[in-house]
């Protein structure tokens, strides 16, 4: 492919990808792009043009009428092609879809939440100590604690978890290599709503968990009418994979880092009110969503290069999270950080649903497990920052 | 300084203004941001500049007022 020659391209990464081991050294790869050409394209996943200025992608985000989530703004899928909601609609029909659980995910009833999450953290990081000196924690508490605390939130019934993690990893992890295992676990998991959703309409509305996800979809209008079979099916399949596997990823890579950085750890010990400040900072440096996709709805520029109507578009939050021209020393990771004004969450009208959820989950997480775990130390290298793969402390070093 | 306000426009509940200065900020019960009645001349405070500084979708603003205490042109505080 000469694609960048045709293009007119000077310095442009016809490879650039943002999944799985690309992810190992991306961050030098965001400085290069950042630096010598930050709006390219890149010929994976169906072609796309990748835009990693903070200030641009912040534009797209503003401008939902050029920039489209639709078809899909998943690349490549989560195992589906259906469109999920509410991500992949756009305006007019989006704001009702979102609007049906918004109150569900404010500060103030995520709050609601805490005594709960807390416990959960507490119980598992008193499994991490039970388990010896070396010890997965991604395992014992990253994953964990967002399935038990989403799926109550969700009313995913206890046991059908140990099923879950097989199905975050084949959709979301094994979608690049092995888009078939993605497509077949997606299928089960449509099944999976699909029986639930049965069960708790035939339980009808008095069997019903008073205030669980499920029930508030079951429950709710959207222009005078309930939501189809179908809209529900997308919807479910969406919070799963949005609620379990993000929070996981965010818990790891803090818990990934504080390994590595004995001083950071020890700051944190000796002052825990400043772990919200460090959870923004880990978000901003190791986000779960490196990037998510749009697709032009009419011709448009993005720093000077012409974008056709139709074309994806990738929105690469990750490179723009370390943009030289809105952080200083973009790369150092300091807990301390004041001025973050990230792009973890994405922005505008797709801003990230459970973002409160999520943050609290990943400080609750810190503040447990710096409690109750002594100094902690990597015992594998070869462990990545980034996915919800094993991330083996050695504690007590 | 200027008449302190949430641009209900591109506010999206990030919630990150409330996290970093509670006593300006409240969250309505869809979780989008509002400055507390009374609160609208608290823009130089130093919760409320950082709470300007980190809001991802700019949304917090300040509205000048001219001599005569008149509603004038908006301008974004960030």
């Amino acid at each position: 492919m000469s694609t960048e020659t045709e293009r007119g391209l000077s310095h442009n990464k016809s490879d650039f990808d943002f999944h799985g081991r690309s992810l190992d050294n991306i961050f030098d790869e965001y400085q290069d792009i950042l630096t010598n050409g930050p709006v390219g394209h890149s010929n994976k996943y169906g072609g796309f043009w990748y835009v990693t200025k903070s200030e641009d992608i912040f534009n797209a985000e503003q401008d939902p009428d050029t920039f489209a989530v639709g078809p899909s703004m998943i690349l490549p899928p989560f195992g589906t092609d259906v469109p999920l909601i509410p991500i992949d609609i756009d305006p007019p029909a989006h704001a009702d879809f979102r609007k049906i659980l918004l109150p569900m995910f404010t500060p103030m009833n995520v709050s609601k939440l805490g005594p709960g999450m807390r416990e959960t953290a507490r119980q598992l990081c008193h499994e991490v100590l039970a388990a010896g000196d070396v010890v997965d924690v991604s395992a014992k508490l990253a994953r964990p604690m967002p399935t038990i605390i989403f799926s109550r939130l969700a009313g995913y019934p206890e046991q059908d978890w140990p099923i879950f993690d097989r199905w975050i990893d084949e959709i979301i992890y094994e979608r690049t290599a092995h888009p078939e295992t993605a497509y077949a676990a997606g299928r089960e998991l449509n099944d999976y709503f699909d029986r639930l959703l049965d069960e708790r309409e035939e339980a009808g509305p008095e069997a019903e968990p008073s205030n669980d996800l499920i029930t508030q979809l079951l429950k709710a209008e959207v222009k005078g009418r309930k939501l189809t079979r179908e809209e529900l099916l997308s919807y479910c399949y969406l919070l799963f994979l949005a609620g379990l596997d993000t929070t996981a990823w965010a818990i790891r890579s803090a818990l990934w880092y504080l390994a590595g950085n004995p001083q950071a750890q020890q700051q944190l010990r000796e002052n825990p009110d400043l772990i919200p400040t460090a959870a923004e900072e880990f978000l901003r440096t190791l986000s779960p969503v490196q990037a998510m996709a749009r697709t032009a709805k009419k011709d448009t520029v993005v720093r000077g290069q012409e974008i056709k109507a139709g074309e994806r578009v990738v929105l690469v939050f990750g490179a723009g999270n370390r943009d030289p021209e809105v952080y200083e020393e973009p790369n150092e990771i300091k807990i301390d950080r004041e001025d973050n004004r990230h792009l973890a969450f994405g922005g505008g009208i797709h801003r990230c649903l459970g973002s409160n959820l999520g943050r609290a989950e990943m400080v609750i997480a810190m503040e447990e497990f710096l409690k109750a775990v002594p100094h902690f130390e990597r015992a594998n290298d070869d462990e990545p920052w980034h996915g919800v793969g094993p991330l083996t402390l050695k504690i007590g070093a | 300084m200027g008449e302190l306000w949430v641009d209900g426009g591109r506010c999206q509940g990030h919630a990150r203004c409330w996290a970093l200065a509670p006593e300006t900020f409240e969250i309505d019960e869809e979780g989008y941001a509002h400055v507390i009645p009374g609160r609208e001349n608290s823009g130089d405070e130093p919760n409320v500049r950082k709470a300007i500084r980190n809001c991802p979708e700019r949304a917090i603003l300040e509205r000048e007022t001219n001599d005569a205490g008149e509603k004038a042109s908006e301008v974004s505080a960030s």
